[in-house]
C-alpha cells in the first residue's frame, strides 16, 4: 500500500515533467514562429545585450542547437535574460515579482475556497429559502461578472467610498500593507468563490439527501455533529478536487487584477513584457507559470488522496 | 352505514386496471417540454434571441458607422442635453471687461470661458488652473491652464478643449520666486454648448447657413449609450463588438466541440491501442496552462496591419479547447456501446455506421448541446480577458472586451465607457449559463426517468 | 396479558408535498411490537413500509413530508416528531436501524470502527478509546474475522455482508430494545442474506430485543417473524400472527403476494402468479378498497366504500368486504370465519 503511494507520486512528477517538457518545446517554437527576426526589430536593442544573447542562445548556429541549449538551460533552472533590459535574468525577475503573486494567489485561494464552502453548505442547508434565494443569486453575479470588471467596479467604489468618509479607508491600488492585499485578493477569489459555491451547493444537497446521512441520524447523533463529521467532509470531496484547475484559473486572473491595482507581481510584469514582445521574458515567464499550474495540479491531486481514503488506499 | 346482499355481488366486465399511460415523447421534445416549464431558463432563451436579433439585426435598425468620431461630443455620457446654441463666429478678446475678483466675461461657452480677476494680495504673478473637481482641502486644483510672472495680466480666456459640463477655476498667486503659493481664487462655471453657423454646417447639423440665425437653437447628432473617448457612437459601437465577440464565443465553441466529438467518437469507436493513444494526447493539452497558450498564439501568429486578430484567437481555442468534448463523447460512446439494445442491434447485422447515426448521435446530442451551451460563455470570458490585457482583437475593431479594456482608463470621470460593454458581457454570460442550467437539467431528469 | 406493548403505533399518517400533488404515503397504520417478538411488514414497493417506520425514527424530511396525525408509543412516551425521551434520543439508544444497502449506507470517509463507536460516545458518553474498544467487541460478537484489523478500514474495503454485519453491530451498539431492519438482506446474495437472518436471530435470543423486520420475501417472513404487517397502498390490509397470515390468509392481496412470491416450502416446480396491474395513486387515494381495480373477487360495495378493518380471531385482521356478514360470495382461498363458517 505504501509502496502503491510512493509509486503514485513517481508516476505523477513523471507525467508533471513530460507536460513541463511539451510546454517548454511548444514556447520555444512558437517565438521561433514570430513573423521576422525579433532580435532585428526597430526595437532599442543596445549591442551589449545582443551579444549576451547570441552568446547564450547560440544564436549563429541551426534552431536544433539552440532548441537543445535553451532545453540545457531550462534543466538547470535557467529561465533566460532579457531582450530589452541589460543583463536583467529571467530568474531575478521571478524571484523578485513572484512572491508577489503567489502571496496574493494564496490568500484569493484561501478566500475563495473558505468561502465557496461555507457558503455552499449553507444555500444547501437553507435549500429553496431566503438566504440560498439571495446567495446564489449573488453566485450568479459572481459567475457572469469579468474579473477586470469587478476589479475596476470595486476601485471606484473604494474611491467613492474613501472620499465619502474623507480619508483613505482601504488603499485603492499599489502594494506593502495587508490592507493592500484585502481588495485585489477578494476580487481575484471572487469567481472561483462563486463556482465553489455551487459546486458545494450542489454536492451537499447530494449528501444531504445520501444514505449515510440517514443513517447517523438513525444512530441519533446530533445535528451539528452529522454537519460537520458526516456531510461537510464528504461534500468538500468535489470541491478539492477542482481546486487544481482553479489555481490556474486564479493564478491567471493575477494578471488583471494586478494590472488594475497596480500590483508589482510577476502577473503584471508579464503582461507588460508581453505588451512589449519582450521575447525571451514571455518564454522564460510561460515554462515557469506552465511548470508552476502542472505542479500545482498534482499537489492538488495528491492531497485529495489524503482526504478521501478510496483514493489514498487504493 | 349497512350494506345489503346486493352489495356483494361480484362486479361483472373490465375494471379499469391503474396504469401510467403517458404519451411517449421523443427526446428532444421532452427535453423541450421540460425546458419550456423551467422559467429562468425560458428567460435566458429569450435573453439570446435578444442579443443575437441586436447583433445581426441591430445594425439595420441603428445605421450609424461604428468608427465615425463625433467630435463635438467625446465621452459624452447617454441622456445628456444636445441642445447646442448659435453663436457668431470667434472674435478674439484683449481683456475687456469690468474689473473684480474672478469672475467669467461674457458668456461661459464650450466655444471660449473669458476669466477676469484682480491681482490677490502679495501675488508676484498668477498660475490659472482649471479642473473638474472641486479644489477641496488637497490643493487639487487640476490642469494649468496659463502663467503670468507679474500682476500686468490680469485676464485668461480658455479656449482648450471645452465641453459642456461645470469647470472649477482656480486663479493661484505665485510668491516672490515664481513658485505657486496657498492663496487662490476660485470659481464654479457652467459652461453650455455653443456652435457657429460655419461649424454646424461643417459637420452637416444643417444643409446650408441659410435656414438658422444666430441665437437659434439646434441639436446635435443622437448618440442614445453616449459616445467613447474617440467621440465614436457606442451603441453602434457595442453593436458591431457584439458580432465580434459572440462570433468568437459562438464560432469558436461549435468548431472545438465539433471536433471534440469527432475525436471522441473516433477514439470511442475504434477502441484498444489508437484509443489509448488518442487519449493520452488529449490528456496532455488539457495539462496545457490555457491563457498562457492562448497569449503565445497571439504572438507567434502576429497581427498584421488592418488585421483584427480574431482568426488567431478562434484557432488557438479550437486547438486547446477540444479536449474536454472528446473525453465527454468518449465515455458516452464506451458506456452506449456496453448497452444491450446497440448490442442487439449488431446482432442483426446493423453496420457500425448505421449504429453510429440511429443510437449514438441522438443520446450524446443532449450532452453535446449542454457542454455547448457552458462553452460559449467561457469563450466570451476569454475573448473579454485577452482583449482587456491587449492580446486580443486588434483597434480599432471593437469588442466588448477591448472596448471595457479602453473603458478602465476614464472609468472615473466617464464609467458609461466602461460600464455598458462590461454589461453586455455579463448579461450574455448570464443568459448562456442559464439557459445551460436549464438544458442540463431538462436533459438530465430526462436521462435519469430513461434510465 | 401484559401492560402496553414496547411500541405502539396508532393511527399512523405519513404526506409529502410534491409538485404534482400530495402523496399520501401511509394512511392510517396500526401496530404494535414487543420484546423478544419480530414483526414482518410485507408489500409491494412503495406501499409505504419504509415511510412508516422511518417517521417514527424521525428520518422523513419535513418538509416535503408531514407526519400525522398518529401516535407512536415507545414504553407508553410518545417519539412521534420528537425523538427525545428524558432529555435522551431513542434513535441509537433504544431503537437501533438498519438499512436495506450496506454499501451507501455507511459514512465512506470514516473508519468502520468509528461509525460504530459513535452512538457509545453520543449516548453513553464513553471516551474514544473505550468507544473503540467496545466497537471491536460488537464487530467481533457480529462475527467478523480480525474486528481489530477490520475497525481501522474503510466501507469501500468491505463486502457486502460485511458491510451490513457492521451496520448490525452499530445498530445494537447501545444494546437497543428495538431493531428496525429495512430490508436488510435484499441487496445480499442468498447464502450471506441467511448468515445475516441467523445472526438478528441470535442477538434478539441474547437481548431479548424486538425487531421489526421490513422485506419482500416471505421466505423470510416464515423463517423469522412471529406477526405479519400485510400493507397496501399506505394501509395495513391484513394483520396476524405468521401462521394465520400464511395458512388463513385473509386478504385477497395476501393471496396475491403468496401467487407471485416463490416459497422455499414448495419442492415442487411452482407456477408464480404475478398481479396484474399496479397500485392506485398515493396522490389521489381511491374512496373505497385500493386494491378494487386488481381484486379477483372485487363487488359492487367494494369500488365506492372504504373497507372495515374485520376481526377473525384473536390479533388476525383483514381489511376486506368479504368478511362482512352479509357477503356471500365465493372466495375458496380467502379464510373466512364470519360467513362461511
Ligand atoms: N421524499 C419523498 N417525497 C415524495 N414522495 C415520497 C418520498 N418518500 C417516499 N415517497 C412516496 O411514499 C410512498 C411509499 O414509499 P416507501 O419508501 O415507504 O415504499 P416501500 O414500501 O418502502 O417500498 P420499497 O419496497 O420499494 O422500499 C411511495 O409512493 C413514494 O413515492
Ligand atoms: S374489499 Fe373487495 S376489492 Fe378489496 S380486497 Fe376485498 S374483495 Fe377485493
Ligand atoms: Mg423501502
Amino acid at each position: 500500500m505504501r509502496q502503491g503511494m510512493a509509486w503514485y507520486v513517481c508516476k505523477r512528477l513523471l507525467q508533471g515533467v513530460v507536460t513541463v517538457w511539451f510546454i517548454a518545446t511548444a514556447t520555444f517554437f512558437a517565438m521561433h514562429n514570430v513573423p521576422g527576426d525579433p532580435l532585428l526589430n526597430d526595437r532599442a536593442m543596445t549591442p551589449a545585450i545582443r551579444a549576451n544573447l547570441e552568446a547564450r542562445y547560440g544564436l549563429d548556429q541551426p534552431l536544433f542547437n539552440q532548441y537543445l541549449i535553451y532545453l540545457g538551460n531550462l534543466a538547470q533552472g535557467d529561465f533566460g535574460i532579457s531582450f530589452t533590459q541589460e543583463n536583467r535574468q529571467v530568474n531575478d525577475i521571478i524571484r523578485e515579482h513572484f512572491p508577489v503573486s503567489a502571496t496574493l494567489g494564496i490568500l484569493a485561494v484561501l478566500f475563495a475556497a473558505a468561502g465557496g464552502v461555507l457558503w455552499g453548505a449553507l444555500t444547501a442547508l437553507y435549500r429553496n429559502r431566503m438566504p440560498d434565494y439571495v446567495i446564489m443569486f449573488l453566485v450568479i453575479l459572481g459567475i457572469s461578472v469579468p474579473s477586470f470588471v469587478v476589479a475596476a467596479l470595486s476601485q471606484l467604489g473604494l474611491v467613492t467610498l474613501n472620499t465619502l468618509v474623507g480619508r483613505s479607508l482601504l488603499p485603492v491600488a499599489g502594494w506593502g500593507s495587508v490592507f493592500h492585499m484585502l481588495t485585489p485578493a477578494l476580487v481575484l477569489g471572487l469567481s472561483t468563490m462563486a463556482y465553489l459555491t455551487r459546486l458545494m451547493r450542489s454536492s451537499m444537497l447530494e449528501i444531504i439527501d445520501s444514505d449515510f446521512v440517514r443513517t447517523a441520524k438513525s444512530k441519533g447523533v446530533p445535528p451539528a455533529l452529522i454537519f460537520s463529521r458526516h456531510q461537510l467532509r464528504n461534500a468538500i470531496l468535489p470541491v478539492v478536487t477542482v481546486l487544481g484547475p482553479q489555481i490556474a484559473v486564479i493564478t491567471t486572473g493575477g494578471f488583471v487584477v494586478e494590472l488594475v491595482f497596480a500590483i508589482p507581481g510577476l502577473g503584471r510584469f508579464f503582461v507588460e513584457a508581453v505588451q512589449q514582445l519582450d521575447y525571451t521574458v514571455i518564454m522564460g515567464t510561460t515554462v515557469f507559470y506552465g511548470a508552476f499550474l502542472v505542479f500545482m495540479v498534482i499537489v492538488v491531486d495528491l492531497l485529495y488522496g489524503f482526504i478521501d481514503p478510496r483514493v489514498r488506499l487504493q | 352505514m349497512s350494506y345489503g346482499a346486493a352489495d356483494f355481488l361480484p362486479v361483472s366486465g373490465q375494471r379499469d386496471v391503474h396504469g401510467i399511460s403517458r404519451p411517449s415523447l421523443s427526446y428532444l421534445q421532452d427535453a423541450w417540454l421540460r425546458l419550456k416549464a423551467n422559467r429562468r431558463a425560458l428567460a435566458s432563451l429569450y435573453l439570446v434571441l435578444g442579443l443575437l436579433f441586436f447583433t445581426i439585426a441591430g445594425p439595420w435598425i441603428w445605421r450609424v458607422d461604428s468608427a465615425v468620431q463625433d467630435l463635438d461630443q467625446i465621452s459624452q455620457p447617454p441622456g445628456v442635453d444636445r441642445a447646442a446654441l448659435i453663436v457668431p463666429d470667434y472674435q478674439s478678446w484683449d481683456g475687456a471687461g469690468e474689473a473684480g475678483p474672478l469672475h467669467v466675461v461674457g458668456d461661459a461657452t464650450s466655444q471660449s470661458v473669458r476669466l477676469k480677476w484682480d491681482a490677490l494680495p502679495g501675488a508676484n504673478g498668477h498660475r490659472v488652473y482649471r479642473n473638474i473637481f472641486p479644489v477641496g482641502p488637497e490643493l487639487a486644483y487640476g490642469m494649468p491652464l496659463a502663467e503670468f510672472f507679474d500682476n500686468t495680466i490680469l485676464y485668461h480666456e480658455d479656449r482648450l478643449d471645452l465641453r459642456p459640463g461645470r469647470y472649477f477655476y482656480s486663479v493661484v498667486a505665485l510668491g516672490e520666486d515664481g513658485a505657486v503659493t496657498a492663496n487662490y481664487e476660485s470659481l464654479t462655471v457652467d459652461v453650455r454648448r455653443v456652435t457657429t453657423l460655419a461649424e454646424a454646417v461643417d459637420r452637416g447639423l444643417i444643409e446650408n447657413g441659410d435656414q438658422l440665425a444666430v441665437g437659434d437653437s439646434i441639436e446635435l447628432q443622437l448618440h442614445p449609450l453616449g459616445t467613447d473617448y474617440l467621440g465614436r457612437d457606442m451603441l453602434a459601437r457595442l453593436m458591431a463588438g457584439a458580432r465580434v465577440s459572440l462570433f468568437i464565443g459562438i464560432v469558436a465553441p461549435a468548431l472545438f466541440v465539433l471536433f471534440g466529438v469527432v475525436f471522441g467518437a473516433a477514439a470511442g469507436f475504434i477502441g484498444g491501442r489508437v484509443d489509448q493513444f488518442m487519449m493520452r494526447f488529449a490528456d496532455f493539452v488539457v495539462a496545457l496552462p490555457f491563457l498562457l497558450f492562448m497569449i503565445l498564439f497571439k504572438i507567434a501568429f502576429g497581427i498584421g496591419p488592418g488585421e483584427s486578430g480574431v482568426m488567431p484567437m478562434l484557432v488557438a481555442m479550437v486547438v486547446l479547447l477540444w479536449p474536454a468534448t472528446a473525453r465527454l463523447v468518449r465515455g458516452q460512446i464506451l458506456q452506449l456501446r456496453e448497452a444491450a439494445y446497440v448490442q442487439a442491434s449488431q446482432l442483426l447485422g446493423a453496420r457500425t455506421n448505421y449504429l453510429v447515426l440511429r443510437h449514438m448521435l441522438p443520446n450524446t446530442l443532449g450532452v453535446v448541446l449542454v457542454t455547448l451551451t457552458f462553452e460559449i460563455p467561457k469563450a466570451i470570458f476569454v475573448e473579454a480577458f485577452l482583449s482587456f490585457i491587449g492580446m486580443g482583437v486588434a483597434p480599432p475593431t471593437p469588442s466588448w472586451g477591448s472596448m471595457s479594456n479602453e473603458g478602465i482608463a476614464t472609468m472615473l470621470t466617464t464609467p458609461h465607457e466602461l460600464i455598458f460593454p462590461a454589461l453586455f458581457i455579463s448579461i450574455t454570460v448570464l443568459a448562456f449559463n442559464l439557459l445551460g442550467d436549464g438544458l442540463r437539467d431538462a436533459l438530465d431528469a430526462r436521462m435519469r426517468n430513461a434510465g | 396479558m401484559t401492560a402496553a406493548p414496547l411500541l405502539q403505533v396508532e393511527d399512523l399518517h405519513v404526506e409529502f408535498a410534491t409538485h404534482g400533488g400530495t402523496v399520501r404515503a401511509v394512511r392510517g397504520v396500526d401496530f404494535s411490537v414487543d420484546s423478544n417478538r419480530t414483526l414482518a411488514i410485507v408489500g409491494e414497493s412503495g406501499c409505504g413500509k419504509s415511510v412508516s417506520v422511518q417517521s417514527i425514527m424521525g428520518l422523513i424530511p419535513v418538509p416535503p413530508g408531514r407526519i400525522g396525525p398518529g401516535s407512536a408509543l415507545l414504553r407508553g412516551q410518545e417519539i412521534l416528531g420528537n425523538n427525545v425521551v428524558n432529555g435522551r434520543d431513542v434513535r441509537g439508544s433504544e431503537i437501533g436501524m438498519i438499512f436495506q444497502d450496506p454499501m451507501t449506507s455507511l459514512n465512506p470517509t470514516m473508519t468502520i470502527g468509528a461509525q460504530i463507536a459513535e452512538p457509545l460516545q453520543v449516548h453513553r458518553g464513553y471516551g474514544a478509546g473505550r468507544a473503540r474498544e467496545e466497537a471491536i467487541r460488537l464487530l467481533e460478537s457480529c462475527r467478523i474475522p480480525e474486528a481489530r484489523k477490520r475497525a481501522g478500514q474503510y466501507p469501500f474495503e468491505f463486502s457486502g455482508g460485511m458491510l451490513q454485519r457492521a451496520m448490525i453491530a452499530m445498530a445494537i451498539s447501545c444494546k437497543p430494545a428495538l431493531l428496525i431492519a429495512d430490508e436488510p438482506t435484499t441487496a445480499l446474495d442468498v447464502t450471506i442474506q441467511s448468515q445475516i437472518l441467523d445472526l438478528m436471530r441470535d442477538l434478539q435470543r441474547e437481548t431479548g430485543m424486538a425487531i421489526i423486520l421490513i422485506t419482500h420475501d416471505l421466505g423470510v417472513v416464515a423463517r423469522m417473524a412471529d406477526e405479519v404487517l400485510v400493507m397496501y397502498a399506505g394501509e395495513v390490509v391484513e394483520k396476524g400472527g405468521v401462521d394465520d397470515v400464511f395458512y388463513r390468509s385473509a386478504h385477497p392481496y395476501t393471496l396475491g403476494l403468496k401467487a407471485a412470491m416463490p416459497s422455499n416450502r414448495d419442492d415442487s416446480a411452482q407456477v408464480l402468479t404475478p398481479i396484474d396491474g399496479s397500485p392506485p395513486d398515493l396522490f389521489a387515494p381511491p374512496g373505497g378498497c385500493g386494491y378494487f381495480a386488481r381484486c379477483p373477487y372485487a363487488m359492487q360495495a367494494c369500488e365506492d366504500n372504504h373497507p372495515e378493518s374485520f376481526d377473525l380471531h384473536a390479533d388476525h385482521f383483514a381489511r376486506c368486504w368479504l368478511h362482512h356478514e352479509d357477503c356471500d360470495v365465493e372466495a375458496t382461498d380467502v379464510h373466512r370465519t364470519t360467513a362461511s363458517e
